[in-house]
């Protein structure tokens, strides 16, 4: 065994991270600004979020939670617009949005912007969508939502009276809403609208978390607790079923690129642990 | 201060907040005012908005104890701290002057934030993905049974996850359901129900008293005796 290749198998088992970290850079930037088209398989889950929303009835009231922080912003964001634009594609759906998260009604009117309901699709503030704002509590705001909301909350997250609104009308309490969705970085939110709305009131339930927080919230979905459960991942699967593609498609070929060299390091580095091994390396 | 001030007074009103909170959700009592909610309801109800309240002075509760923790740092020039400290009570300064003159939801607000916070915040989530790439490197290697079961499922479920694999690859999508679906459920619903029996036997013992942490610090006397 010559010594140069002992040094060689050597350097590939322990790759400075700066080269592995520039060599992501480089490949995560290459699709984000040459988008290549890849293609997106659209999973079971995704589906069923999407025949969910899609059987909805003219007259369905939604509960969305923006329940996520500005960390999770670029994963969650692109699939709140996608079901947002879905939602309002669809006829007479009133969709209240609330935070459990401090940062919420910021990132709300982030994913508003971003859709310009009254431009897109003629919707009104107050009328098709309302936003109550941030409550404090995360699970004791969940109950308290679902047991009175006008008790919980007077105002939307602007202040102003939520009487003034007749998307308000006959919103009384978790009996009112036809669906419950949830964008959320943190377990307590995810699993506590399980325990305080979908126990409790049985609302259907559709959850989107963070692709690690999947596992853990499997289970629920297992046991029939939760429609269907994504991650904001899968976002660009939401926005080719929606017809309206924007970040989520974007990042798609990026997940693909990025997972492809992440197997790509492995490989390496288990060949060079078993070149390194044959050759009487430790 | 007496014992039945520091610790009977509070752990009777856990008790009964905690009876009253679970009556509420598991016994359905018959209606009784107008809008056919029971008594256990109304209550239950003032009770949470009461922890609502609750949460939101904390909220602002911790502001102020932040202030007097980091001027401290300020006053006292702590090496390699004092300009940090000073740094957050600008921060917070600038943030709470504009979120009481303008609003919160006003566009100065949402700018400084999506100027500052957002943009780090999100900056700091996704250098995440940095790290977690030279973890996978170093980790994944196949030096005895357990870490090569571990590469095999790393393998499946890094590639199944890559969206246009799936695709030339359906064969990964089945082996990543059973993966999901049998072997990961089965073993957080095993920590889940270990973890849920542990809340419920921590929530006894804090309403029977036996659980004093929330409490703050008592003496053993104070907690009951000092015997095990």
């Amino acid at each position: 065994m010559s010594g140069q290749g002992k040094g060689i198998w050597d350097k590939l088992e322990n790759i400075p991270r700066e080269v592995l970290y520039g060599i992501l850079l480089v490949v995560f930037v290459i699709p984000m600004l040459f988008p290549l088209g890849l293609p997106v398989p659209i999973s079971a889950n995704v589906r069923k979020w999407y025949a969910t929303i899609d059987a909805l009835p003219p007259g369905s009231v939604v509960m969305m939670d923006f329940g996520y922080s500005g960390g999770g912003e670029p994963e969650l964001g692109p699939m709140a617009v996608a079901v947002y634009n879905h939602l309002f594609k669809k006829e007479g759906i009133k969709v209240i949005s609330m935070s459990t998260s401090i940062e919420g009604p910021q990132l709300w009117d982030k994913a508003i912007a971003e859709i310009r309901p009254e431009q897109s699709y003629g919707a009104q503030y107050g009328v098709d969508y309302i936003n109550i704002g941030y409550i404090a509590g995360t699970e004791t705001a969940m109950a308290a939502v679902g047991k009175d909301l006008r008790a919980t909350t007077s105002t939307d997250y602007k202040g102003n009276p939520l009487s003034q609104y007749p998307i308000m009308d006959g919103i009384v309490d978790a009996t009112s809403f036809d669906l419950l969705i949830v964008y959320t970085t943190g377990g307590d939110q995810s699993e506590g609208w399980v325990r305080q709305w979908y126990t409790v009131y049985g609302t259907p339930y559709l959850c989107s978390v963070l692709a690690m927080m999947i596992p853990t919230m499997l289970p629920y979905q297992n046991a029939g607790q939760i429609v269907a459960v994504t991650s904001g991942a899968m976002a660009g699967q939401m926005e080719l079923l929606v017809n309206v593609p924007a970040r989520g498609i974007k990042s798609a070929d990026v997940i693909t690129l990025t997972h492809l060299l992440c197997v790509v390091y492995v490989a390496i580095g288990n060949i060079a642990y078993f070149a390194k091994k044959a050759q009487g390396g430790k | 201060m007496s014992s039945t001030l520091k610790k009977t007074i509070p752990v009777a009103i856990v008790a009964v907040v905690a009876l009253l909170v679970m009556m509420d959700y598991f016994i359905v009592t018959p209606p009784v005012n107008e809008a056919g909610k029971s008594w256990t309801s109304t209550t239950v109800r003032d009770l949470q908005n009461w922890g609502i309240i609750l949460t939101a002075f904390s909220l602002g509760f911790g502001a102020v104890n932040l202030f007097y923790f980091h001027s401290k740092h300020i006053s006292r020039r702590t090496p390699d701290q004092w300009m940090f400290s000073l740094w957050l009570l600008i921060v917070i300064v600038i943030f709470t002057v504009v979120g009481v003159f303008y609003g919160p939801t006003s566009t100065s607000y949402s700018w400084i934030y999506n100027a500052s916070y957002f943009a780090l915040s999100a900056t700091v989530y996704s250098s995440l993905g940095f790290y977690m790439t030279s973890g996978l490197y170093r980790a994944l290697r196949f030096k005895n049974t357990e870490s090569g079961i571990f590469l095999v499922v790393g393998l499946i479920a890094l590639l199944r996850n890559a969206p246009a694999i799936a695709v030339y690859f359906p064969v990964l999508i089945p082996w990543e359901s059973f993966i999901s679906d049998v072997l990961t459920t089965s073993a957080q619903r095993g920590i889940m129900i270990g973890g849920a029996l542990g809340a419920i036997s921590l929530g006894i013992r804090t309403m029977t008293g036996r659980e004093t942490g929330f409490l703050g610090r008592l003496t053993e006397e104070e907690k009951g005796g000092g015997a095990p």
